[in-house]
């Protein structure tokens, strides 16, 4: 009996526990393994080659590696402030909008629960008819991002919303009272007291955006010129579309991995979550 | 001191209209074309309304000049794009497929989840907070990373382009067990231990008492589910290469490189993905917009 119910807490968290084992960690040793290799999977041949995969990633001549970085870094850069900079004033237009909120939020989220391929094949369109933005080397990301930002804008403005509504109001009051306007309440009450939402909203989109692949596998194909060759589609391409390239695209997926989690250890270090007005 | 002639509330109100019709804008775009021949898109990409509803060309054709109405095709059933879609391009069966995966994974992975949840939650055990900052640590993993790996345990497994190889690595989900935990954590254990002296066990507890108490964040979480196996889209692609399994997202992919030229029948079988979740959302609102504050309130 004793024995039994000492079991029964491992019996409860068995399947999800097996699953994560399998296909998190197992999965990423197996990858970490392919990296080191000459992998091909449908050959089922790997020899091991060391620090050659990384080292063709990083340093050959003719890797596109720090091409894509560069492309992949411009669109999380450009999509991050323009959903900051759409979202944030959207909430707070929200807020003060007199009637139809609940409508305005609808139509707002109506992009996060479309599918993204959809959304690439109109903006496919769309993009075209305003000039084939798609179709130039300078113009295709940029529009990937404004992509990018339409989708993420909604979202982020509920999620600002529940921001706002958590600052208690009698903070305002007592600037009104000290004759601070809008600016000046916007600036030293708003933003510190959103500070934590902002944080959030940022690192969030900062990841998601890392990894952005449909839009550039349905409109781009990484064309033209490679400017809108992505990380996750480079990926990909080597992994699924190249024969004999998996153990590259495995080194290509853990350099990835570094960045976002060197990203991520430097916004913990910088943003320590803090309490910045105490009631 | 003069009061503005608009004040800040009309402005906003005003800057929300013009949001609005920005993120309405391809939807009209996708629906208005989606009722366009081939020839009368060809035409004109710009005009949202399909010239058989714009009043420009049926005067025109009433007085007998020439008009988009006389092109082929104007004549033709309004619903013809969606019919041919379902037709050549089995978009049903891609929504049955995609509504499969969509309620198995959300069942199974809600299911799997409470059970990990209530025992991380309510129960003691040896290596109990190793084990859940494990489970934790693995949302620090961008899904990028493990798709070759994962693509690498499903061939091990011979799993691949098969229901299941589609499903399997979407049953277990980190986050949602931490999220139910938080959730089981708050729920006064006053309850549990009320059935208990009544001689409930740890299932009976859960099934009866916790359960039931859970239901709006189950709700909640199991809409983020199901729309996120709705709209899963590189690992099919990955796994799959039999057409009669994909789902919606790689179907319309498919469907597209297909028909290529035909871009209204395309649009219309992007309309027919994008409404069933639409729907979804609109019945089921209130839990989403709970949902994001919950998930915002992580930081």
């Amino acid at each position: 009996m004793n024995l039994r119910r000492r079991l029964v807490p491992y019996l409860y968290i068995a399947p999800a526990f097996a699953l994560t084992l399998v296909f998190s960690f197992v999965s990423m040793g197996i990858s970490l393994y392919a990296s080191f290799h000459h992998f091909d999977a449908f050959a089922g041949s790997s020899a091991f080659v060391g620090f050659d995969n990384y080292r063709r990633a990083l340093w050959a001549p003719d890797s596109y590696f720090w091409v894509t970085m560069r492309n992949t870094g411009l669109y999380v850069i450009m999509t991050v402030v323009g959903v900051i900079a759409t979202a944030l004033p959207l909430a707070l237009l929200c807020q003060r909008a007199p009637r139809g909120q609940a409508l305005f939020r609808t139509l707002y989220f109506l992009p996060s629960i479309t599918p993204g391929v959809v959304i690439a094949l109109v903006f496919y369109h769309i993009f075209g008819v305003w000039g084939q933005l798609l179709d130039k080397a300078h113009t295709a990301l940029p529009a990937l991002a404004l992509l990018g930002i339409w989708a993420g804008a909604g979202y982020n403005m509920v999620i600002f919303l529940a921001g706002l509504s958590d600052i208690p109001q009698h903070f305002y009051d007592a600037a009104k009272v000290d004759g601070a306007n809008r600016w000046q309440q916007f600036r030293h009450i708003t933003i510190p007291m959103l500070r934590n939402t902002l944080v959030f909203v940022a690192v969030m989109t900062i990841i998601g955006s890392f990894q952005v692949f449909t839009s550039v596998y349905i409109m781009t194909l990484g064309g033209p010129e490679r400017s809108t060759e992505v990380i996750a589609y480079t990926i990909f391409i080597n992994a699924f579309a190249v024969a004999g390239q998996m153990g590259y695209a495995s080194a290509l997926a853990w350099l990835l991995f570094a960045a976002v989690f060197v990203f991520v250890l430097v916004q913990m270090r910088v943003f320590r979550s803090r309490k910045v007005y105490d009631e | 001191m003069n009061k503005p002639f608009f004040s800040f509330s009309t402005v906003a109100f005003i800057a929300m209209i013009i949001g609005a019709v920005v993120m309405t804008y391809p939807y009209a775009y996708m629906v208005g074309s989606s009722f366009k021949t081939r020839r009368e898109f060809a035409e004109d990409k710009e005009n949202l309304i399909p010239p058989r509803f714009q009043p420009a060309q049926q005067w025109a054709h009433a007085q007998g000049e020439p008009s988009a109405l006389d092109w082929p095709g104007a004549d033709w059933s309004l619903w013809r794009n969606y019919v041919d879609a379902i037709r050549f391009g089995q978009i049903d069966r891609y929504l049955a497929n995609s509504f499969i995966y969509a309620v198995l994974i959300t069942a199974v992975q809600l299911f799997f989840n409470v059970l990990a949840a209530y025992a991380f939650a309510r129960m003691e055990f040896a290596g109990r907070n190793f084990l859940f900052t494990l489970l934790l640590a693995t949302m620090m993993v961008p899904p990028a990373v493990l798709l070759i790996p994962n693509f690498l345990v499903v061939r091990e497994l011979g799993l691949v382009d098969t229901l299941w190889g589609v499903l399997l690595p979407s049953f277990a989900g980190a986050f949602g067990i931490f999220l139910l935990r938080q959730f089981f954590l708050n729920i006064p254990s006053e309850l549990e231990q009320a059935a208990r002296i009544d001689g409930c066990g740890s299932w009976g507890i859960l099934w009866n008492v916790v359960f039931p108490l859970s239901k709006p964040v189950l709700i909640t979480l199991g809409l983020f589910t199901f729309m996120g196996a709705w709209n899963m889209f590189e690992w099919p692609l990955v796994v799959l290469s039999n057409q009669d399994y994909y789902p919606l997202t790689v179907g319309l992919s498919f469907f597209r490189s297909e028909n290529g030229a035909d871009w209204p029948r395309i649009f219309a079988a992007s309309v027919m993905g994008a409404v069933p979740l639409i729907l979804l959302f609109l019945v089921a609102q209130r839990y989403l917009v709970g949902g994001i504050s919950l998930s915002g309130m992580k930081a």
